[in-house]
């Protein structure tokens, strides 16, 4: 059965090289299983069409929403054109912003989808607007978001808390510190490649037309400034859970875009409807055969067994962290998120004890090889998001989101396997 | 030939490990003829997925809780305070008694044998804060719980004197830990622990509704199996379902002590108090959900289990 | 038909946004929250996941990961690879749309209900095989575009 899995992952990979639309690209796949190894495909629409009702994709195209809003109503700009006295003078300053502004995003969501639904929309326009190459800015999105499933909540640590019977807010500690190390990655390398960008630069304003910059830019994005207060105070607050901030989030900026900022009319009103709903259609079709597809391979217990093969190779730790990582890396090729730690964690957690890696540990390894499944092609939903989103084709956002994966996620993934302080310290500090 | 067998805990829980033990005699009954493979924590669909999977004959097994999407009159299964205690759940969800029977015939209906019905615990109420009034239902509390979407724990929870908040299960977690909701009902100590540990102040065991799970096949690949293969699936089944009532009540004290030993505060209610609240539930609630599925129907299951 | 799809898809996710806005009120600010206002958005939204899909469809602006168009030089090359890449979504989309008009007809024969306000579910069920069928329309006029622009040029040439 393992044969027909991989074909059935060759013939994905074909059709995507072709040019053929992703959501078929995963129905090819379907084909092969069904006809090749004789899976049934009964009940298997009605499985994945359930799954699309699920409330955490739902949060998706709400944020989708507000980021275009926030995007064609000027909002954005504003927002932009206030941060930029403090970072504008800086070369790769905007990329920072994105990034962190990714990771505050990570904080109100618990998943990976949410950063680049509502930031990409509304600063992939800025960020090529000052002379990032557009594709790049997608990359950096796109990677960034991944945050949402690394700085607490998140959906991920949750299931992962729950097949493991470990404590849920102990995992969400753990992968903190690497979300924050994820984060700095970025930052760095993003001043890095920054230099050789055609950047347009402000001059930073001195002394007393500093402070008349601030209070004026500063005034004109006081309705702007709000919307993330109320975000995150809402949800910090216990008035909202994320979802629901997305909306409020919509329903927030619609008279402000109208009344205030005025770059919203009905046209461009519509126009950004149509336009967030048809990325989401796109990218839920997309998601509604890949989990058809994955689980076929849950139904054929693929995953279980590719663990089986591993585990017989060697008992030398470091080779076994090293080989696990590896799994893991090819299983979030293939896999979405939560599914593959539905399956894997509770195989590979006796293991990982018997070497002395704790669960808390394990589920930040988990957790960020997980995340980083998210920009790993073939079955790449976030970049794939972000490419709709940015519209650039994913062939062009396929190379700068490699240079992000090896700078930013590899030597994280790295450290997390062989520095267990990094995931550990935090949980100790509060008492797991 | 092999089952799939799907449920909705992790590996390890004690469904988990009392089906390694049903497979393993299945097993042996059969001499190899049939082998049972479990998948753990609903890799194969949520239990209202799974019952349709089921249904239609792709998956082959499940132990779970009843999905009533299908049928409204499923909703017996949920009716709240239909018992009172161990004894008289086990005279209305165990073998012959009157939910039993009449979730078999519903599930017949939908192309799934049931065999057998397999009981968790009595429910209550997870609080991340301290408890008001715990045991007067006609105290107004002010605290917002989650409520599953489910309807009669909507009008359990309200009636409880709960604000009940319809929150999705994945968002639970998080809006217990910022405070959009206070607190959580619907299920047991059990699932408690195992997903609520981290934000449960104080448990309240005010035995809401008494949780049973059902094993199920669908009706085609039993009618299919050799006969000798089937009588010994339905007796290991049988086997199953007894070890189960068995040890339920002891599992779900362990589990009380397990949430107090992880810092929960478990307020114990008087007899009288849980009458209290059983009287008042009966009296709001009933009449609504029995008019939802059928009063004439509802109401002669609920007799016979009164006699 | 462009004006349609923008009224259609906006009204639908803004219905979504603010189905999602009054429970926040309803249950912060009123403290009295609707029961079933989760589960009837369940219906505006699987509509708006399909019909936006649709709407990629028609506007021919689905996610492609198209890496072989890099090492092709001309355009008929491109022409070319483009009809085959719509040959096989084609295919295969309409063996996907059969499955789901299977998923269809189940679901017009068991007549599921919601969970509190019984809405049936078959009313959400059915967008998949619409939007299954409307996409399968767009597809096979973008192959009858491609194949068309082959000939134009062939007899231009
Ligand atoms: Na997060
Ligand atoms: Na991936």
């Amino acid at each position: 059965m393992i044969e027909v899995a991989l074909m059935a992952v060759a013939v994905l990979v074909i059709l995507l090289t072709l040019g053929v639309p992703l959501p078929y690209c995963f129905g090819g796949g379907l084909m092969v299983m069904y006809f090749m190894g004789d899976v049934v495909m009964k009940g298997n629409m009605l499985w994945g069409f359930q799954q699309l009702g699920n409330p955490v994709l739902l949060a998706i195209p709400l944020f989708v929403l507000a980021g275009t809003i926030m995007s064609v109503s000027g909002i954005a700009a504003s927002l932009l054109r206030f941060v930029n006295i403090f970072v504008g003078h800086l070369r790769g300053g905007l990329g920072v912003v994105a990034t962190i502004s990714c990771a505050l995003i990570g904080a109100i969501s618990g998943s990976g989808l949410t950063g680049v639904a509502a930031i990409g929309p509304l600063l992939i326009p800025e960020m090529e607007k000052q002379g990032y190459p557009r594709e790049y800015a997608t990359a950096l999105i796109a990677n960034a978001s991944l945050l949402g499933l690394l700085i607490p909540p998140s959906v991920t640590m949750i299931v992962y808390g729950w097949v493991t019977d470990t404590s849920i807010l102990a995992c969400f500690l753990a992968t903190l510190g690497p979300g924050l190390l994820i984060m700095a990655n970025f930052s760095v390398v993003n001043v890095w490649l920054a230099r050789k960008f055609p950047l347009k630069l402000e001059d930073r304003p001195k002394g007393e037309e500093f402070v008349a910059e601030v209070t004026q830019r500063g005034f004109k994005a006081t309705p702007a400034l709000l919307m993330p207060v109320i975000i995150l105070g809402g949800i910090y607050g216990g008035i909202m859970t994320p979802t629901e901030a997305a909306a409020v989030a919509v329903i927030y900026a619609i008279p402000v875009g109208f009344l205030i900022y005025k770059g919203l009319d009905w046209k461009t009103f519509l126009g950004a409807g149509k336009e967030a709903s048809t990325s989401v259609g796109a990218i839920m079709v997309m998601i509604l055969f890949s989990m058809i597809l994955s689980q076929m391979f849950v139904l054929e217990s693929i995953p279980q067994a590719i663990v089986e093969s591993i585990f017989a190779i060697t008992d030398n730790k470091v080779v076994l962290l090293i080989l696990i990582n590896v799994l893991l890396f090819l299983v979030g090729m293939v896999v979405n998120d939560v599914t593959a730690i539905i399956l894997i964690a509770p195989l590979l957690l006796p293991l990982m004890e018997a070497i002395g890696i704790s669960p808390v540990q394990f589920a930040a390894i988990m957790g960020v090889n997980t995340a980083m499944g998210g920009v790993t092609p073939p079955y790449a939903s976030i970049l794939y998001l972000g490419a709709r989103i940015g519209k650039v084709k994913v062939t062009k956002v396929i190379r700068p989101a490699m240079i992000l994966i090896l700078t930013g996620y590899l030597p994280v993934v790295f450290l997390t396997s062989f520095w267990s302080d990094l995931s550990l310290y935090l949980p100790r500090v509060f008492g797991y | 030939a092999t089952l799939k067998i799907s449920h909705i805990r992790p590996q390890g829980a004690i469904v988990d490990l009392e089906l390694k033990d049903f497979a393993a005699n299945v097993d042996k009954a059969t001499e190899g003829d049939v082998k049972v493979k479990i998948f753990a924590a609903s890799a194969l669909g949520d239990y209202t997925t799974v019952q349709e999977r089921i249904s239609v004959g792709a998956v082959d097994m499940a132990v779970q809780p009843a999905a009533t999407a299908a049928s409204r009159q499923m909703q017996i299964t949920y009716f709240p305070y239909v018992a009172a205690n161990w004894e008289q759940a086990k005279v209305a969800y165990g073998p012959g008694g009157a939910i039993y029977e009449a979730m078999k015939g519903l599930y017949a209906k939908q192309d799934i044998t049931m065999l057998a019905a397999y009981p968790v615990y009595f429910g209550g109420v997870a609080l991340n804060t301290d408890a008001v009034s715990p045991g007067n239902p006609n105290v107004d509390k002010g605290i917002k719980v989650r409520v599953p979407g489910i309807k009669s724990f909507q009008l359990t929870s309200d009636s409880l004197g709960y604000i009940s908040s319809p929150i999705p299960f994945s968002e639970a977690f998080t809006a217990v830990q910022t405070g959009v909701v206070d607190g959580v009902i619907g299920s047991g100590a059990e699932g408690y622990y195992a997903s609520f540990r981290d934000v449960t102040k104080t448990y309240i065991p005010v035995n809401t509704h008494f949780e049973a799970w059902y094993m199920l096949i669908n009706s085609e690949t039993l009618a299919d199996m050799d006969a000798d293969d089937r009588e010994a699936l339905i007796k290991a089944a049988k086997e199953f379902e007894a070890k189960r009532w068995e040890r339920a009540e002891s599992d779900q004290s362990d589990y009380e002590q397990k949430l107090a030993e992880y810092g929960a505060t478990i307020v114990k209610l008087s007899d009288d108090e849980l009458a209290a609240a059983a009287k008042k539930v009966r009296a709001e609630v009933w009449p609504k959900i029995l008019d939802d599925i059928g009063a004439e129907w509802g109401q002669g299951v609920l007799d016979q289990i009164a006699n | 038909m462009n004006r349609f799809a923008s009224l259609l898809l906006t009204g639908l996710i803004c219905l979504v946004a603010l189905g999602q806005f009054v429970q926040v009120i309803t249950r912060y600010v009123l403290e009295v929250p609707v029961m079933g206002l989760e589960e009837s958005l369940l219906y505006p939204t699987l509509w708006l996941y399909m019909l936006g899909a649709v709407n990629a469809s028609r506007e021919n602006t689905h996610i492609r990961a198209n890496v072989l168009e890099i090492f092709l030089k001309t355009p008929k090359q491109h022409v070319v690879l483009a009809i085959v890449a719509e040959v096989v979504s084609l295919v295969v989309g309409c063996w996907l749309t059969y499955w789901a008009w299977r998923f269809t007809k189940y679901s017009w024969r068991v007549w599921k209900e919601s969970p509190t306000l019984y809405i049936p579910t078959f009313y959400v069920d059915i967008a998949l095989v619409v939007g299954m069928v409307l996409m399968m329309i767009y597809t096979a006029y973008h192959l009858v575009q491609h194949v068309r622009s082959l000939f134009d040029e062939e007899s231009q040439s």
